[in-house]
């Protein structure tokens, strides 16, 4: 079952990377033409390039812990997979809104069979947040077609050329606001997120951290331009609750002991700081988000499999559990150390780039929360070595990981993630050519 | 007419098999006699045809309406010998007074006037107090027999109040040439007719009968209940609706709508905190049925497709659940959300057609449930109602809460128990199911043939 899987995922990805403009129409819903309409366009190739790649990862991980007849896990996943796809790909709100759903109900039974011993909590709180916030959507697509007629079906360029009531706009980015940021999750809206990383199985986070994370700023991509005659107006106020969040995951992180909650709080740092990018509506900030979108998934998905690692080989994930690890374990070591840096954003990563265009378009549109905003690679500098330094190093336990090799599946794994890492940042500028032509096409919406 | 025929007089045979203790025939000669009445559908005269002296009369939406219950009866039919945990002696009474409430069932969806409208209703609704009690040892059954029939009887009187109401201020019992008298007699009949459709229904706030007569009626009667006497009802309120619109005072727009409203928030609350499966699927039910209030409140030929659908969204999926429900009860003897522990693993078939329904009830991406709910709030920001639609949205948010009650006990792993079933539960199941995704995914193809 798996080989097939991964034969279809190789078809899959072959279909994506040659038909640039697959296209597909269907009259989904009665009196609506073209109300299904699915497309790859330039803004979400990179994107599927990410959902392709972490699929394998995910694969690959998960076929380590189960085995062939938890077939249903897999299927799980590839529901999952397709609702990404489609969601990336989507060329309407309504198939929009379809895929954001539809992505969420197989990993709402892929924690809730699968997961730790407190998932039941966990993963009922993220489901309830974020049907709030697709509802919100769903609201806010109905008034869109309120507003344009009811059965016109449209575009995105349709959408964004036509200018909504100023005071309804100002609603409109507020609802958008809460339903991505839900997804993403920022600031006032993450109290899913720690515990649902902590319970879900690993290769279930790292589609969850690595792609579902990313829907939400990939929602504002799309949606922003909607409302652009009031985002430089609230932008400011979004902005400085991105960056509180950037700040508070940080710190919050600083202080965790256990591996996967430290991974949580880092990614919602590094989510604010991307939302607050996107909602500059620079072009300059669309193009970094973009990269960054793949640049933190391939990052992230590469951590939480490191603990995934150290939870299957050595049964905890605790910071204090595995420390004196790198003698030991060099190989292991060394990946994981890359992956670090490129948390933190160290140059000649792919973290660089992207939290860099990031933060030069937050400072370029206020010095203040930029300042606070550039904090966040000191503070990430500091949690992420830290973490490392006593996950690593210090007491050894060697009876704990003495034995454990790293199999031919996971070097596999760990060496594809960290060569594109150091790859992305060797080599960046190819795939910000990438983005810049799929901006280009919204040159007319930026104010700037 | 061949229909009503036909099904007339397998019920008068399914009697007497009854009484000859012939057990073993009745189920399948009910099955011959609804598909032989499904097949005399099919003769050239049946659209657009009036039959007793255009008493009734069949147009597509009453057609489409009468075949969905009969396929409806034929999912249920097969399970009807189960009706009580041990012993069948009266399946022939019950097998007959369910083609007998078929009969009403068809009456109501296309009746042409006030007589045949209250007959249709009447003799649905005695063949179900009669259904409801029909496992005597158990008090609870009784006690649904009781209740619905006493509530029912309350809401018939309403109902004929408000005909005879109407007959004195227009003269006539026919809806085609009754006079524009809006006077306040009239005005009063209509309300009552309303408010007794509204109870057939169950409308918050006409609703109370309905979690109690379905706690306590056997499941596979549960079932019936609320499927098909929805759809007839339904059928009966679209009928009258549609016949008298020139002569409806304007409030009824209103009343119709703050009936909706109140019956979408009401159903949601009273769902939240129950413990017994069958109830939060009653109030689901009610729910559903405030939804589906939205898509009559303007009629037009989109939207009897609107009602056409959902009808077929929601009683597809309640049927689901119902019918898994009554196989729970039937193992473990509660329907209780702890009983449906375990289900997951104990039968993986079931537990996953029972999540893809009431997933679809909820209003889950890519089932029917989905694209009905998404086409009524549609209709309803197409009337102009924003806010409606947005209240509508936050009920579905809520009700999410409690299907996913129901989920969450399926998947716990409570229970090492293995139940096995029939190859005939299975199959109706799996059908009933293919019909929520294949109109999920594909609605315009199906809703092209309505």
């Amino acid at each position: 079952m798996i080989q097939f899987s991964y034969f279809m995922y190789l078809f899959l990805q072959f279909k994506i990377n040659h038909y640039q403009l697959y296209n597909f129409k269907f009259d989904w819903i009665p009196g609506l033409k073209d109300s299904f309409h699915i497309a790859v366009d330039t803004m979400s190739l990179l994107p599927l390039l990410l959902v392709s790649l972490i699929t394998v990862i995910v694969v690959l991980a998960a076929s380590l812990i189960y085995e062939k007849r938890d077939s249903a896990y897999f299927g799980l996943i590839f529901l999952t997979i397709a609702g990404l796809n489609g969601f990336f790909m989507a060329q309407n709100p309504i198939t929009f809104y379809l895929f954001f759903e539809l992505t969420l109900i197989p990993v709402y039974f892929l924690v809730l069979k699968w997961g730790g011993p407190k998932r039941k909590k966990a993963v009922f709180t993220f489901f309830i947040y974020t049907v709030f916030g697709s509802f919100l959507l769903l609201a806010a697509i109905f008034y869109i077609y309120s507003f344009v007629g009811i059965n016109l079906m449209t575009s995105w360029s349709f959408l964004y050329n036509n200018h909504f009531p100023v005071q309804h706009q100002y609603w409109m980015a507020i609802v958008f606001f809460i339903a991505f940021g839900i997804k993403a999750p920022v600031f006032p809206f993450h109290t899913w997120q720690v515990n649902l990383y902590e319970q879900a199985d690993k290769p279930s986070v790292i589609l969850i951290a690595a792609l579902l994370s990313k829907m939400g700023v990939f929602g504002f991509l799309r949606f922003n331009f909607i409302t652009q005659d009031v985002i430089p107006k609230l932008s400011f106020y979004l902005i400085v609750i991105c960056v509180v969040g950037v700040v508070y995951g940080a710190v919050v992180a600083w202080r965790q002991t256990n591996l996967s909650r430290l991974l949580a709080y880092a990614s919602m740092s590094h989510m604010s700081l991307l939302v607050a990018g996107t909602l500059t509506v620079y072009e300059e900030a669309y193009k970094g988000a973009i990269f960054q979108i793949l640049a933190h998934g391939i990052a992230i998905a590469g951590l939480f499999f490191v603990a995934d690692v150290f939870q299957r080989k050595t049964g905890s994930d605790n910071l204090d559990a595995n420390s004196g690890m790198a003698r030991v374990q060099p190989r292991f070591a060394t990946y994981y150390f890359i992956l670090v840096l490129a948390a933190i954003g160290l140059p000649l990563t792919s973290g660089f780039i992207g939290e860099f265009i990031m933060i030069t378009n937050v400072t370029k549109f206020n010095k203040i929360a930029g300042a606070f905003a550039g904090l966040t690679i000191i503070y990430g500098a500091v949690y992420m070595l830290q973490c490392y330094q006593r996950s690593m190093f210090g007491k050894r336990h060697d009876e704990r990981y003495q034995n454990f090799q790293l199999s031919l599946q996971e070097d596999y794994i760990f060496i594809v993630l960290t060569v594109l890492v150091i790859a992305l940042g060797f080599f960046p500028s190819k795939w910000i050519d990438l983005t810049a032509y799929a901006i280009g096409q919204f040159g007319e919406y930026f104010k700037y | 007419m061949l229909t009503i025929i036909i099904l007339t007089v397998a019920a008068v045979l399914i009697l007497f098999l009854g009484f000859a203790r012939q057990r073993g025939l009745i189920l399948p000669v009910a099955m011959l006699a609804l598909v032989a009445s499904l097949v005399a559908m099919h003769y050239p005269e049946w659209t657009e045809t009036s039959i007793l002296t255009g008493m009734l009369h069949f147009d597509l939406t009453s057609f489409v309406l009468c075949i969905l219950q009969f396929v409806f009866a034929l999912c249920i039919i097969p399970f009807l010998h189960q009706f009580r945990q041990r012993g069948n002696e009266e399946l022939g009474d019950i097998t007959g007074l369910f083609l007998l409430a078929l009969i009403g069932g068809m009456i109501m969806v296309s009746y042409q006037n006030f007589i045949m409208m209250f007959l249709g209703i009447e003799i649905l609704s005695i063949s179900m107090y009669v259904l409801a009690g029909a496992d005597r040892r158990r008090i609870t059954s009784n006690e649904a027999a009781i209740k619905y029939f006493i509530m029912g009887s309350f809401a018939s009187a309403i109902l004929l109040f408000g005909i005879g109401a109407i007959y004195a201020s227009t003269g006539s019992l026919s809806f085609g040439n009754v006079l524009p008298g809006m006077d306040k007699f009239y005005q009063i009949g209509v309300l009552f007719v309303l408010s007794g459709l509204a109870f057939k229904i169950a409308l918050v706030p006409f609703h109370f009968w309905a979690p109690d007569v379905y706690e306590g009626t056997p499941t596979i009667f549960t079932a019936i209940m609320s499927s098909i006497v929805k759809i007839a009802g339904f059928g009966a309120l679209l009928q009258y609706l549609k016949l008298s619109s020139a002569t409806l005072p304007e409030w009824v727009f209103w009343f119709l709508l703050l009936i909706a409203l109140v019956t979408i928030v009401v159903g949601n609350i009273m769902a939240y905190n129950q413990t017994s499966v069958k109830r939060i699927l009653a109030y689901s039910g009610i729910v559903q049925a405030g939804f589906i209030l939205i898509a009559v409140l303007k009629i037009t030929p989109q939207t009897e497709k609107i009602l056409i659908y959902y009808l077929i969204a929601y009683g597809a999926a309640s049927l689901i659940t119902f019918l898994i429900t009554h196989f729970v009860e039937r193992q473990s003897g509660s329907d209780h959300l702890d009983s449906f522990g375990g289900l997951l693993k104990a039968n993986p078939l079931l537990g996953i057609l029972m999540i893809i329904a009431l997933i679809s009830l909820g209003g889950g991406p890519l089932t029917a449930g989905f694209m009905a709910k998404f086409l009524v709030l549609r209709e309803a920001v197409g009337l102009g109602f924003l806010s409606l639609a947005f209240v509508a949205l936050v009920a579905a948010v809520i009700s999410v809460y409690y299907y996913f009650k129901i989920i969450n006990a399926i998947a716990s792993p409570s229970g090492d128990h293995s139940w096995s079933v029939s190859w005939r539960y299975n199959s109706v199941l799996l059908v009933l199911t293919l019909i929520l995704i294949l109109f999920g995914i594909a609605p315009s193809l199906v809703m092209m043939h309505i």
